[in-house]
């Protein structure tokens, strides 16, 4: 079964090698914008977040949120390219894969855009603040990350399989993706919500992703109720996204 | 030459509806081993819905089909694996080279480097693409692309090929040579052609089936089709001028079955012999150059059994 989702993750791969120093310089604008901006430019007027100084403390969710950004649109854009524009989905289908391998081989392709675009970005973000991280830390931080690449692309390719028009494409993300990540802590504690809204805050599986990767890449800490927070969004947005592609696949 | 003995194709009562419309209605019929099989109809007769079923694209609303000897819905896969399909969009992947689409294909298939590349170097001689195949698509002229899409759906040789419009777009040689192509498959490989290009059904198809709203409406060789015809009279008629204005006066007369306008010729069908006298009348003989009796073509079939032009 999984002969058609490694063609697709080859041919996806081979298009984003061929396309790496551009993708590269294109990742990187948006968090090193938000970093010189926020992180910089409000070091001086709040000289520390939770222990560690602001600009330290805004980089593991600026990485986090490159990948999972990049993850969705990766998988959403790629869907919907290939359904609406190329008509390149009806060519896969009638080769001897199953629907399931198209839409693996591309929530695959989305995954490992998000992961290695969240690597750049995270390289270059630790080389501008000196941060030392210890190698343990990272491994958490990056089961964090490798969850959250999950969870985007499954739900972008979603997103890529029911939405038709472009627009309305650009809307999910203005009006869903972006008020999610922001809402999650993205650059200040979470300790700054009143407690009457933190439980609902809490509820949302960017919160167990941004909150959930900080704490492991700063601290080492393991958030338990976090992974198994993300662990389950995975596994139903993945189901999610498996058969609706399948529904709409078959009519 | 193979003789045909098993049905490649095979169709039971099969319908596919979208709510209340009903894209196909109740449809059967065989294609033998090795014949080539046109599908003819006008845009929204339902062509396009039959191949989507038998390419297993979509599943039918009720009845059965088979390709191969296989069930399109219970064993798609298989199905999958013998067919090629050229679907009426030039559906190429343009961010892969053309070289590339082809190698794509062929993974896809589970072909090993060492067949399709020797492979894949032929259909892009026989294609006239070898100098081109380092080049994105979207470079491509509309004929180009309609050429790498037909090599694109043999790279794997399949047993059955799906034709849907499979030279649109093309110049006249391109359209002959790709012809020919397919005319060299005949008895080796079944295809399976939907065309509203009546010269291609008639220099192509060994078998014609002509479908409207839905319903196959007559189907046999091309020569069994145009006898269908011959109890009707066609006359090709042409003015000095004005040659609009004779065309909607002859449409108005009661024993004309039909009247069209083509490269400047009229061209009429009479409903009964002896009705040539009461035509010419209509005529001014200043402006009367020739009329030319005619044989019916395919294209007079599809229009005594639909009341519509191909194109329309």
């Amino acid at each position: 079964m999984m002969r058609g989702a490694i063609c697709i993750w080859q041919r996806d791969m081979l298009v984003l090698r061929r396309n790496l120093f551009a993708e590269a310089t294109t990742v990187l604008a948006f968090p090193l914008t938000f970093f010189l901006t926020f992180g910089l430019g409000l070091k001086g007027y709040i000289q520390e977040v939770e222990g560690v100084s602001y600009a330290i403390f805004v980089v593991p969710g600026l990485i986090s949120m490159t990948a999972v950004l990049a993850a969705f649109d990766d998988s959403a854009w790629g869907m919907w390219f290939h359904r609406i524009v190329q008509k390149t989905i009806e060519e896969y289908r009638v080769n001897p894969i199953t629907v399931f391998d198209i839409i693996i081989g591309k929530i695959i392709s989305g995954f490992t855009s998000g992961f290695l675009k969240g690597l750049v970005v995270g390289l270059a973000l630790l080389f501008l603040t000196g941060f030392q991280f210890k190698l343990l830390f990272l491994l958490s931080y990056l089961l964090y990350i490798f969850l959250g690449c999950i969870i985007f692309s499954c739900l972008g390719s979603l997103c890529g399989t029911l939405i038709d028009k472009p627009e309305n494409l650009g809307r999910i993300e203005a009006v869903v993706v972006m008020p999610i990540i922001f809402l999650a802590g993205l650059f200040f504690p979470l300790s700054a919500y009143p407690d009457s809204i933190l439980p609902y805050i809490k509820s949302i599986p960017t919160t167990a992703l941004f909150d959930g990767s900080r704490i492991a890449l700063l601290s080492g800490k393991m958030d338990v109720f976090y992974l198994l927070q993300l662990s389950i969004s995975a596994v139903i947005s993945f189901f999610l996204a498996v058969r609706m592609f399948e529904k709409k696949m078959h009519g | 030459m193979i003789v045909p003995v098993e049905n490649e194709i095979e169709l039971k009562n099969v319908t596919k509806a979208y709510g209340s419309l009903m894209a196909v209605k109740d449809v059967s019929f065989t294609v033998p081993r090795g014949m080539v099989f046109g599908l003819l109809g006008p845009n929204g007769a339902g062509k396009t819905t039959l191949v989507n079923m038998l390419t297993t694209l979509l599943k039918p609303t009720s009845g059965s089909a088979f390709v191969g000897g296989h069930d399109v819905v219970r064993a798609a896969a298989r199905v999958r694996s013998l067919i090629g399909v050229v679907l009426q969009e030039n559906n190429l992947d343009r961010y892969l080279t053309a070289r590339e689409n082809l190698i794509f294909h062929a993974k896809m298939h589970g072909m090993p480097p060492s067949t399709y590349h020797p492979r894949i170097d032929d259909l892009l001689s026989l294609m006239g693409l070898t100098e081109r195949q380092k080049d994105f698509p979207n470079k491509f002229s509309v004929g180009m692309q309609r050429r790498l899409v037909v090599a694109r759906a043999l790279v794997h040789d399949p047993r059955i090929l799906f034709l849907d419009e499979p030279t649109t777009g093309l110049d006249p040689q391109a359209k002959r040579m790709i012809w020919d192509y397919f005319l060299s498959l005949k008895g080796k490989r079944t295809i399976f052609l939907t065309t509203h290009n009546m010269e291609e059904a008639d220099f192509l198809c060994d078998q014609i089936t002509i479908i409207d709203h839905g319903s196959p409406v007559a189907s046999g060789t091309a020569s069994q089709l145009k006898e269908m015809a011959e109890s009707s009279w066609f006359y090709e008629i042409e003015v000095d001028g004005r040659s609009d204005e004779y065309l909607r006066a002859f449409q108005r007369l009661p024993f004309i079955e039909s009247a069209s306008l083509e490269d400047g010729m009229i061209r009429v069908c009479l409903k009964k012999e002896g009705s040539l006298g009461s035509l010419v009348e209509q005529i001014d003989l200043r402006d009367l150059r020739r009329i030319n009796s005619r044989k019916p073509s395919l294209e007079d079939v599809f229009l005594k059994l639909t009341g519509r032009r191909l194109r329309q």
